[in-house]
């Protein structure tokens, strides 16, 4: 396999005295969507907070594109080529659509490039396009996960780490949600996603990691762990009566 | 009561109290800034103030500086010095629970008066660089309050559109909103923190080099402005920054009716009449707080 672009190792993170991670290794290569999946309390969402430097790591060593970023600090991570749609579908909600778009391309001090890179996710998302003059607290939940990611996108960035992006969401919305994350591999961006929606994320992803209280589980296809019966039963709940649908 | 009820006494009392508005507005919505980007409480904040008001009285009686000049010397200074207390003392306190902020602020308060006493006594100290009144048919305005009025609400309202309009600013409030997301965006919230804070003193510094002006006043004299705010940003909004200036007018001009119909004790009082009141009604402040994260 060829370097990867996220190379995690040994990864142990800790908040305070609780230790939520012991040693987690993951490998995402260019190109591909990966998914994370567990239970509650597995150390999902902690693993890419401690990739985009909320939750540092107390140990182990997290490479992107072949620079050490263990110990970067999150506000260096957009820079590199990271975006991150946070949990909970956050945006700035008493700021409108373009300000909230403006804010992901806060690193761009050029007035003109700036209204530039959010006219290019404009015409990405024309539904916020329709809503830019509002405020972002006005949307729907799927539009305001929309939103998200758009902000996610202004630097036009390699890597990109959503946490839960169907959580809460309407079944269409969730729908138009996935659909947007596979146009955005066709667009040749890799994505590292935290999915309490298991089997979903199975199905779109190339390859799926499954942590158990802070550790490697299972790692495999997407499809390899939705076919495998110990995962399904230990993430999916009784999933499997659509397994053909898995292919 | 006849007499009061007089158009040209009430436009006079309406007229005073905008005024004096004007310069609690400016002052309360550099409080509210602070607490609305980092959650603290800034007891200090009207020595920030009174650094102003020095400030302009010691460029007024050892340069003959008048103090709409000052404005371009203390402004600059105290904004550095809100730059230099955020970053050696109040950036340890952000995220603590609030009364830890609250000592920290309040011992900052304590020592910046008695730093003052040191230098100026307890006297009371007040700057007549302006005197005279503009008159407009029936009404006089005092030059004096007038110029601080207006100073007041062109540099609120440059805040107002510096938050509002400019890329520095929009972060400024993402920061207040979500301060891990503006992170994430790339955005450092120290330095929003550090500028917030400086911005917050600059304002305090014009309120105070205004104040000069209009009236005297020495180190102690922070105490009743700073109860003042405290209401004002309630009543407005906690952390809500036009809130703020909504709440400082409209104080200002209740202050003043009341002073006209009662007496200028209960003037005094108004403040915390106003917000029991705005309480009552609109339990989150004129303007909704801005509390929720």
């Amino acid at each position: 396999m060829s370097q990867a672009l996220l190379d995690i190792r040994g990864l142990e993170t800790a908040y305070g005295a609780v230790q939520v991670l012991f040693g987690v290794d993951m490998e995402v290569h260019a190109g591909e969507i990966v998914a994370i999946i567990g239970p509650n309390g597995a150390g999902k969402s902690t693993v890419i907070k401690s990739v985009i430097g909320l939750a540092p790591a107390r140990a182990g060593t997290i490479t992107f594109n072949g620079r050490d970023i263990t110990r970067e600090a999150p506000h260096h991570i957009p820079a590199l080529g990271i975006g991150y749609v946070p949990q909970g579908r956050i945006v700035f909600a008493r700021m409108t659509v373009e300000d909230n778009l403006e804010m992901g391309a806060f690193l761009i001090k050029d007035n003109a490039k700036r209204r530039q890179a959010v006219e290019a996710v404009f015409a990405q998302f024309p539904r916020l396009h329709e809503r830019r003059s509002q405020l972002a607290g006005s949307l729907s939940g799927g539009e305001q996960q929309m939103l998200a990611i758009g902000r996610a996108l202004m630097l036009d960035p390699k890597l990109v780490i959503l946490d839960e992006p169907s959580l809460g969401l309407s079944p269409k919305y969730v729908d138009l949600i996935f659909e947007q994350l596979v146009g955005l591999k066709k667009q040749g961006r890799t994505l590292l996603m935290v999915e309490q929606n298991a089997a979903r994320a199975l199905e779109l992803s190339d390859r799926a990691y499954a942590l158990e209280l802070g550790r490697n589980r299972f790692t495999g296809k997407g499809a390899e762990l939705l076919a495998n019966p110990d995962v399904r039963r230990m993430y999916l709940g009784g999933y499997g009566v659509r397994t053909g649908s898995a292919g | 009561m006849e007499e009061i009820l007089d158009p040209i006494i009430l436009g006079q009392l309406l007229i005073g109290g905008l005024l004096a508005g004007a310069l609690y507005a400016l002052l309360a919505s550099g409080l509210n800034l602070v607490f609305g980007v980092m959650r603290v409480i800034n007891i200090a904040h009207a020595e920030f103030m009174l650094v102003g008001a020095f400030g302009a009285y010691v460029l007024y009686t050892a340069f003959g500086l008048h103090p709409l000049l000052a404005l371009f010397i203390v402004v600059p200074a105290v904004f550095g010095f809100g730059w230099f207390v955020q970053h050696a003392l109040v950036e340890r306190v952000v995220g603590q629970p609030m009364l830890t902020s609250l000592l920290a602020t309040y011992g900052l308060s304590i020592v910046l008066l008695n730093i003052g006493v040191l230098i100026f006594t307890s006297d009371f100290k007040g700057v007549p660089a302006l005197t005279g009144s503009l008159v407009f048919g029936e009404f006089v305005l005092p030059k004096p309050r007038a110029v601080a009025a207006l100073v007041s609400i062109v540099f609120a309202v440059g805040v107002y559109l510096f938050l509002e309009r400019t890329r520095l600013g929009k972060a400024v409030r993402a920061v207040s909103e979500h301060p891990h997301v503006a992170t994430i965006c790339g955005i450092d919230t120290k330095r929003i923190r550090m500028l917030t804070f400086g911005l917050a003193g600059a304002m305090a510094g014009a309120a105070g080099t205004m104040l000069s002006m209009i009236y005297s006043f020495a180190p102690e004299s922070g105490a009743d402005f700073i109860q003042k705010c405290f209401a004002i940003i309630v009543i407005g909004g906690m952390g809500n920054f036009a809130g703020a200036l909504y709440g400082g007018i409209l104080l200002g001009v209740v202050e003043a009716f009341v002073g006209g119909f009662l007496s200028t004790q209960w003037a005094e009082a108004t403040a915390y009449l106003l917000l029991v009141l705005v309480l009552l009604i609109r339990p989150t402040g004129l303007k909704g707080a801005a509390l929720a994260r």
